[in-house]
């Protein structure tokens, strides 16, 4: 009883101020009240969990803010030092003495006198917009129809046989001859790699919607009379989030894969990518003293791609509720 | 499983020819025509008329166009009897201008228009081009027709053209003597008659040699079916089949004794199995007249090293040996360990593999390679004897498999871990050996053998990028290099043949996976 006193007064309040008498309801016994969850605050809260998240999205943070900052704040020239002989294939040690100490050279500079590190950024962001964009307009398309050919059987019919056609034709071929009829820019780029590219993601999201679908619980809301965009949208798309994080997660650095391949083969756009930066800086690459031209903008790729790549992975794995326990 | 195999099979060419039907959309209808003179030295070299007609020539030679000059329509004519020789000369000669036709000009080349009108061709007339009075270079009149080629008849023709038999009606020289027909014999002349050897000859066919006999793999050669895939029009290749550019040997002559069919032997790098016919070729050449008996003169050279498809072929086959023999032990490991170091590390290189680009990590590997010593340029000769050539292109194409199939059988290794008959099996004491080697592999393997097939066949495919870094000489680079030169031919029996490998390898590896696996069934209605 003396404990109790201790442990339940506070100071200078009696009980009565402190404590409230409830009545008893019968309705609100009825009540089952579970944990608050928030699915998206569950999602975070796992991925924050793993301290090596944080080192990512730092990472991630940094490349972000020189591919998008850096670029608006700097002037860019490729071509203003074209007639300088000596301002060409430089170490950084050899560029400081050259251009003094200053954040432009601190990849020595390249096959036309031009800063190594500014034209690495700019051909990021210009590699990074393409498979943002692409990657989100693919996704979109890709899901919805997706989701459509899971559903309807005949449409699956259909889309079966497309798929296995457009899937044989090469990519290559269709990208290649696609650049060449209308100009390889960057827009024509986008169309390019979107025209079929959804396909592949839709046709993986259909398999895991057929999956899905005929489930028990589905089967279950289905005789309960739930209509079908319901059970879409409520049943199915809840678990489809984590397979959707997974892909983007390999969708983005992919296309930035692709766009090196392009470029590389010479089918590239017309816009200094990383890609066409490192097609180009090819030869200097066992060249002695001209390795910086070449191994800046493959490890700015690397980087950028890898931390992506994890920080998307480690979303997707955050994503799927069974690791909210 | 027959009748569905059967079915897959005819699902499998329709989708072929469409495969072919849109890739010829692609080219033929979407490509921009003037784009193949972009490079072209001869086109800025001809002015005037001469280029309108250079143009309108080669796009006949591309496969654009049909197209039929008034002079040619006037011989074929007379080739075939309807005019003499004298009214084809009166009528070839039209004027500068349609003004300054001669009544039998004018007669004919309304009977031109008329045959024109009548199969679809579009006439069109190129007045001189003068330069006072005097004509202009590259300036002659010039009156042709042309139309395009349809769809549907590109198609016929080249499917019906596809696979080509070599029989005794082949030759179409009207000296040819001799009896038309095929021999067979079992000492070969071609080792000089004495050696056992068996070989069907023809006289009359395209090839003198149909099937013979050597001492290389795969030991009985044929030259009775010819895969006409199409022909290069532009260039290195320029005027080559393309199933002549994938299958031709390379590298360095070879000289060996032969026997010519006169007797004469010498020491040459000839290869008389691959005599071919040519008209009126032994007339008046004696260095042909001392080695040959009859026009079957036209042989190929043997040489020293691998055809394109044999690199690539060779190449892939092995790295993908290798990758199956590292990758899948590996994968079995990280299973095991799973959360251990060795799936940590695993993870690393799988996540690196993934998301730098290929061109990033081969050219990595390839100056790590370079800093190892080993050889970073391929040379076809030195390549036979000397293995240092292939280790770079070999591993830098084993890389990404061995990543994959690690990535793969780990997750179908876990996946099966977590299943209930893995518990079973443990409640019922079997050990932990027995249930991965006897339960858990096995499952495990059933997808990966789906991608065995695939793997094989799509050796024959080529990898670009590897072999343009290393400066392999094999097929990979076909495909580019005829789109960045507009090499029409080229570029569709390169898809035809991608295509029938990809869509074999698929249907092999449900067949391989039905196989393994008796509880998968085609032929049983989906429920």
């Amino acid at each position: 009883m003396e404990q109790k006193n201790e442990l339940f007064t506070i100071e200078g309040y009696t009980d009565e101020e402190l404590f409230a008498h409830v009545d008893h309801s019968a309705l609100e016994s009825e009540k089952i009240t579970a944990p608050r969850y928030s699915y998206w605050r569950s999602v975070f809260r796992v991925f924050f969990r793993k301290k090596i998240n944080l080192v990512i999205l730092g990472i991630l943070a940094l490349l972000l803010l020189f591919t998008y900052v850096y670029p608006a704040l700097v002037d860019y020239d490729p071509f203003a030092n074209l007639m300088d002989s000596t301002a060409k294939h430089l170490t950084p040690a050899q560029a400081f003495e050259k251009f003094g100490a200053s954040i432009h050279w601190i990849f020595g500079a390249g096959a036309s006198g031009q800063p190594t590190f500014d034209a690495v950024w700019f051909g990021a962001r210009i590699s990074l917009s393409l498979a943002l964009i692409c990657a989100a307009i693919n996704m979109t398309i890709g899901v919805l129809l997706g989701a459509v050919w899971g559903f309807s059987k005949k449409f699956d019919i259909f889309m079966t046989e497309v798929y296995n056609i457009v899937a044989n034709v090469p990519y290559t071929l269709l990208i290649a001859v696609l650049v060449l009829v209308i100009s390889p820019s960057f827009w024509t780029m986008v169309f390019a790699l979107t025209v079929t590219g959804w396909m592949a993601i839709a046709y993986f999201i259909r398999t895991q919607v057929i999956i899905i679908r005929d489930r028990e619980y589905n089967l279950a809301s289905r005789c309960l009379g739930t209509p079908i965009t319901r059970i879409a949208t409520k049943n199915i798309l809840p678990f489809m989030t984590s397979v959707i994080v997974t892909m983007l997660a390999t969708e983005i650095p992919s296309y930035i894969s692709y766009e090196t391949f392009l470029a590389f083969i010479g089918m590239g756009i017309s816009d200094m990518s990383l890609g066409r930066l490192i097609g180009a800086a090819q030869s200097a690459m066992l060249t002695p003293g001209w390795g910086f031209e070449f191994w800046s903008p493959v490890l700015v790729t690397a980087v950028l791609t890898i931390s992506l790549y994890v920080a998307g992975q480690n979303l997707g794995d955050a994503s799927d509720p069974r690791t909210h326990m | 499983m027959k009748q569905y195999l059967i079915k897959r099979i005819l699902r499998s060419l329709v989708s072929i020819v469409i495969v072919v039907a849109i890739v010829m959309i692609l080219i033929y209808s979407l490509l921009n025509r003037d784009m193949i003179f972009a490079q072209d030295p001869m086109y800025t070299k001809v002015s005037n008329n001469q280029q309108v007609i250079y143009k309108y020539r080669n796009w006949k030679n591309y496969g654009y166009i049909d197209y039929v000059p008034y002079t040619d329509w006037l011989q074929d004519l007379c080739n075939k009897g309807e005019i003499d020789e004298e009214t084809r000369r009166a009528a070839a000669s039209f004027g500068r201008k349609p003004e300054n036709d001669s009544e039998i000009v004018t007669e004919y080349i309304a009977k031109f228009e008329a045959y024109c009108a009548e199969n679809g061709y579009t006439v069109q007339r190129l007045n001189a081009v003068t330069n006072r009075k005097k004509l202009a270079p590259g300036g002659a009149q010039q009156l042709f027709a042309y139309r395009d080629r349809s769809l549907l008849l590109r198609l016929w023709t080249y499917f019906s053209g596809l696979i080509q038999v070599d029989n005794i009606h082949n030759v179409e020289d009207p000296e040819f003597d001799g009896e038309r027909k095929l021999s067979f014999t079992w000492k070969d002349p071609a080792y000089g008659g004495e050696k056992f050897s068996p070989a069907v000859m023809g006289n009359g066919t395209t090839h003198k040699y149909l099937l013979y006999c050597t001492n290389k793999f795969p030991f009985i050669h044929q030259n009775l079916l010819f895969l006409n895939l199409g022909k290069s029009y532009s260039g290195n290749n320029k005027d080559q089949d393309v199933y002549e550019i994938m299958t031709t040997t390379q590298g360095n002559w070879v000289q060996s004794v032969i026997t010519y069919p006169t007797g004469l032997v010498e020491n040459s790098a000839d290869d008389l199995h691959t005599a071919v016919y040519v008209a009126g070729s032994l007339e008046g050449n004696p260095v042909l007249q001392d080695r040959f008996t009859d026009n079957y003169t036209s042989t190929q050279t043997v040489k020293d090293s691998f055809s394109r498809i044999g690199y690539s072929f060779v190449i892939a086959i092995i790295s993908t040996v290798l990758a199956y023999l590292i990758g899948l032990p590996i994968g079995l490991w990280m299973a095991l360990k799973k959360d251990k170091l060795i799936d940590k590390i695993g993870t690393a290189y799988i996540v690196f593999i993934t998301a730098v680009p290929g061109v990033g990590y081969i050219l990595m590997f390839k100056a790590a390679g370079a800093a190892l010593g080993l050889k970073t340029t391929f040379q076809m000769t030195e390549a036979n004897s000397n293995i240092s050539y292939w280790v770079l292109p070999i591993v830098s194409l084993a890389l990404p498999w061995v990543a994959s199939l690690m990535r793969w059988l780990r997750r179908y290794m876990i996946d099966q871990m977590n299943s209930d008959y893995v518990k079973f099996a443990r409640s019922g004491g079997l050990s932990e050996n027995e249930i991965f080697r006897k339960h858990i592999f096995k499952n495990a393997m059933i997808p990966i053998v789906h991608g065995i097939p695939g793997a094989i066949l799509g050796a024959m495919a080529g990898a670009f990028i590897t072999e343009k870094v290393y400066t392999v000489p094999g097929i990979g680079g076909l495909l580019i290099n005829a789109i960045n030169q507009y090499d029409n031919g080229v570029i569709v029996g390169v898809t035809l043949f991608y295509a029938t490998i990809s869509v074999v390898s698929l249907i092999l590896g449900d067949v391989l996976m039905s196989l393994v696996d008796p509880r998968i069934n085609f032929t049983a209605k989906a429920r």
